[in-house]
């Protein structure tokens, strides 16, 4: 099913929960919707399922309006962050409540009704716990009957709200795979709503990155990761320095490192900031490139790559460097070292709060001019 | 309550913790003798006062026509203010644990009125509001009602001192388990009648079991309230602990200590049932109640 939500706009008494959001999901597509605790994301997922009404905008299912439809007819499946399994039955009775609420008219005989279930329990790998108690299982189990309960009602969308937030690292992974192998299958559109980026980027076609009630950006996992567009989500998706800058006439100063920033000409003296991934940064040993000077302050060795933390003036630098060159440069602390951004991205620091997309430029591609 | 406390001190490292065994003696003689004298010995002396005279006196005296009479009122009230309060107290659980509104606050106080206001005053200000100089008294006689002094007001007063146990035992239970089956169920389709007897009553019907329970207890016992709008009518108005008080008066005492046998039973048994449930359905009671005494 198509998703359009037009202006959508929330409050909780003076707290705005959504401000003014649009979004549209196409048919089949699987969108994640990205952001901190209180950024609106569980409001906007259960305003699309039915649990909560805008103050103003609308929400369309396949271009219908659908605002003011109420929860139980607009068909949805929605999982719960924390399952919301009916405690008091067992799991085949639990998944198959949805068609047993149906009225006479539109629900299917017994018997099709518990080849459906086992159908859907089969699917979920949950066949042979049917007669179980919520309580009996597992989290990882709780989850997969959530799904196969919210499935069971041939829904148009799935809606699910951290849907891996509860569960351990390891279980997390293998369902997370699961249900990106699920929605391959089923071709059902889906939304999710998670705080974890690894999560969204690995689940999702497209991730919808949110902020107090805004929208940051969408977009493709790749596109997200490697083109931010706000400062916000270059700081939320992965690692990054944030390093304060000043901004003269397209050259960024950061401390002594001077750097090209075109897109910014026109600007004659400005307050900025500079960010760069640290696997962006490259070391070399001082006078052997150009860069700035900076002192290791500590070395952490995870696996094949080297996390270093260095010193440049008063500001904390993180870099990432393969183990290899870590070891061709001999690292230690209390070592000088010089220090290139391969890659960098400013923004003026005006406006960066506010609107999301005022501060959307050319990426300064330093790499090119060295 | 003590069950829970003696077994989470078993848990604890014996040497450091525990006491040296005089102390423990005394302590356990102590609490032993203070339940013997204060709790067992009245109960004892009420059997054997009941049965002091054999048991024909003691069926004789439960057979009387006052008395049976009084048991049947006493069945009467509780047999109606029970439900009432079984109903009232789950639909004012449910709209205060599930919604949020303004004056919730002062809805949680109102339940909790009977409670904190003797049950004595409750009784006088029936017979304030309902009685022959009262409010609504001239009204009330106009049209031949009798509240006061008559069976409705029994059932008025004990079902107004009864109010809070349903209601207080659910509230919490309620509000511990949150909205989100209720949710669960309305995105599945369901409507709200069958959201509530599919999902929410068999969450909560422990709960309401126990204010049952208890709301029984007190209904069949209740003497404070009664007394003042009863008007004492043998054969008519007198409730079981009324007709004791009468027996009691008279100095028939062994009649007076029959009845209060029945009450004294019924008292026992609200216990055995209760502790028997905890015991047979100990895990499904603890996933949903946290239990607030009252």
């Amino acid at each position: 099913m198509m998703i359009d939500a037009r202006n959508v706009r929330k409050t909780f008494g003076t707290f705005a929960a959504l401000n003014d959001v649009s979004l549209q999901i196409a048919e089949g597509e699987m969108v994640a919707l990205l952001g901190p605790s209180g950024s609106g994301k569980t409001t906007l997922l259960r305003i699309l399922g039915g649990l909560e009404f805008p103050d103003s905008g609308s929400v369309l299912f396949d271009g219908g309006d659908a605002t003011k439809v109420a929860a139980r007819d607009r068909c949805v499946g929605f999982v719960f962050q924390h399952y919301a399994l009916f405690r008091h039955m067992t799991v085949f009775d639990n998944v198959s409540f949805g068609l047993r609420v149906r009225s006479r008219a539109e629900r299917p005989s017994k018997q099709e009704i518990a080849r459906r279930v086992h159908h859907l329990l089969s699917m979920v790998q949950l066949d042979d716990l049917a007669t179980r108690y919520p309580s009996q299982l597992s989290g990882g189990q709780r989850q997969r009957v959530a799904l196969a309960r919210a499935l069971a009602i041939q829904p148009r969308v799935l809606l699910l709200d951290e849907p891996f937030g509860a569960l351990d690292a390891q279980v997390r992974k293998e369902l997370r795979r699961w249900l990106r192998r699920l929605h391959d299958e089923l071709k059902i559109t889906g939304v999710f709503v998670t705080h974890d980026q690894e999560e969204a980027l690995d689940v999702a076609d497209r991730v919808v990155v949110m902020n107090q009630g805004r929208i940051e950006q969408i977009g493709s996992p790749t596109e997200i990761y490697d083109r931010p567009a706000t400062p916000f989500v270059y700081q939320f998706l992965g690692n990054v320095n944030a390093l304060p800058c000043q901004i003269r006439n397209g050259r960024a100063e950061i401390g002594s490192l001077v750097l090209p920033a075109p897109a910014y000409a026109g600007v004659s003296s400005a307050a900025g900031m500079a960010f760069v991934r640290p696997h962006d940064l490259q070391l070399s040993r001082p006078g052997e490139g150009e860069g700035a000077l900076a002192v290791v302050h500590h070395v952490t060795v995870l696996g094949p790559t080297v996390r270093v933390e260095l010193m440049m003036g008063e500001q904390i630098v993180e870099a990432e460097t393969t183990r290899q060159r870590f070891s061709e440069l001999g690292l230690a602390s209390g070592q000088q070292v010089q220090l290139w951004p391969r890659e960098a991205r400013f923004f003026l620091r005006d406006g960066w709060e506010g609107t999301s997309f005022q501060s959307r430029e050319e990426l300064a591609r330093s790499s090119a001019m060295l | 309550m003590a069950l829970a406390i003696s077994s989470s001190t078993t848990s604890l490292p014996r040497r450091s913790v525990t006491e040296p065994a005089w102390v423990r003696l005394l302590l356990i003689v102590s609490a032993l003798g203070v339940l013997a004298l204060f709790l067992l010995l009245p109960l004892v002396t009420v059997f054997g006062e009941a049965f002091s005279k054999g048991l024909d006196a003691y069926f004789g005296a439960l057979g009387d026509d006052d008395a049976v009479a009084a048991i049947g009122l006493t069945l009467t009230v509780a047999a109606i203010a029970v439900p009432l309060n079984v109903i009232f107290g789950v639909v004012g659980a449910w709209c205060l644990a599930k919604f949020d509104f303004r004056g919730k606050s002062l809805l949680i106080t109102l339940i909790d009125i009977p409670f904190s206001v003797s049950p004595v005053i409750s009784g006088l200000v029936y017979v304030l509001l309902f009685g022959l100089q009262g409010w609504f008294g001239p009204w009330l006689k106009l049209h031949d009602i009798k509240l006061i002094f008559a069976v409705p007001g029994i059932v008025l007063a004990t079902v107004f001192v009864t109010f809070p146990f349903v209601a207080r035992e659910l509230i919490p239970l309620m509000e511990a388990q949150g909205t989100e089956e209720e949710e669960a169920a309305v995105v599945l389709g369901a409507g709200g009648w069958r959201i509530f007897w599919h999902v929410t009553l068999p969450n909560i019907k422990w709960g309401v079991f126990y204010g049952v329970l208890l709301c029984n207890a007190r209904a069949m016992g209740e003497f404070g309230a009664v007394s003042v709008v009863s008007g004492h009518i043998r054969g008519l108005t007198n409730t079981m602990p009324l007709h004791v008080e009468i027996l009691y008066n008279e100095y028939n005492y062994m009649a007076a200590f029959a009845v209060a046998s029945l009450l004294a039973m019924l008292a026992l048994v609200t216990l055995a049932v209760k502790s028997l449930l905890e015991w047979r359905f100990s895990r499904e009671i603890a996933a949903g109640t946290r239990h607030q005494k009252t």
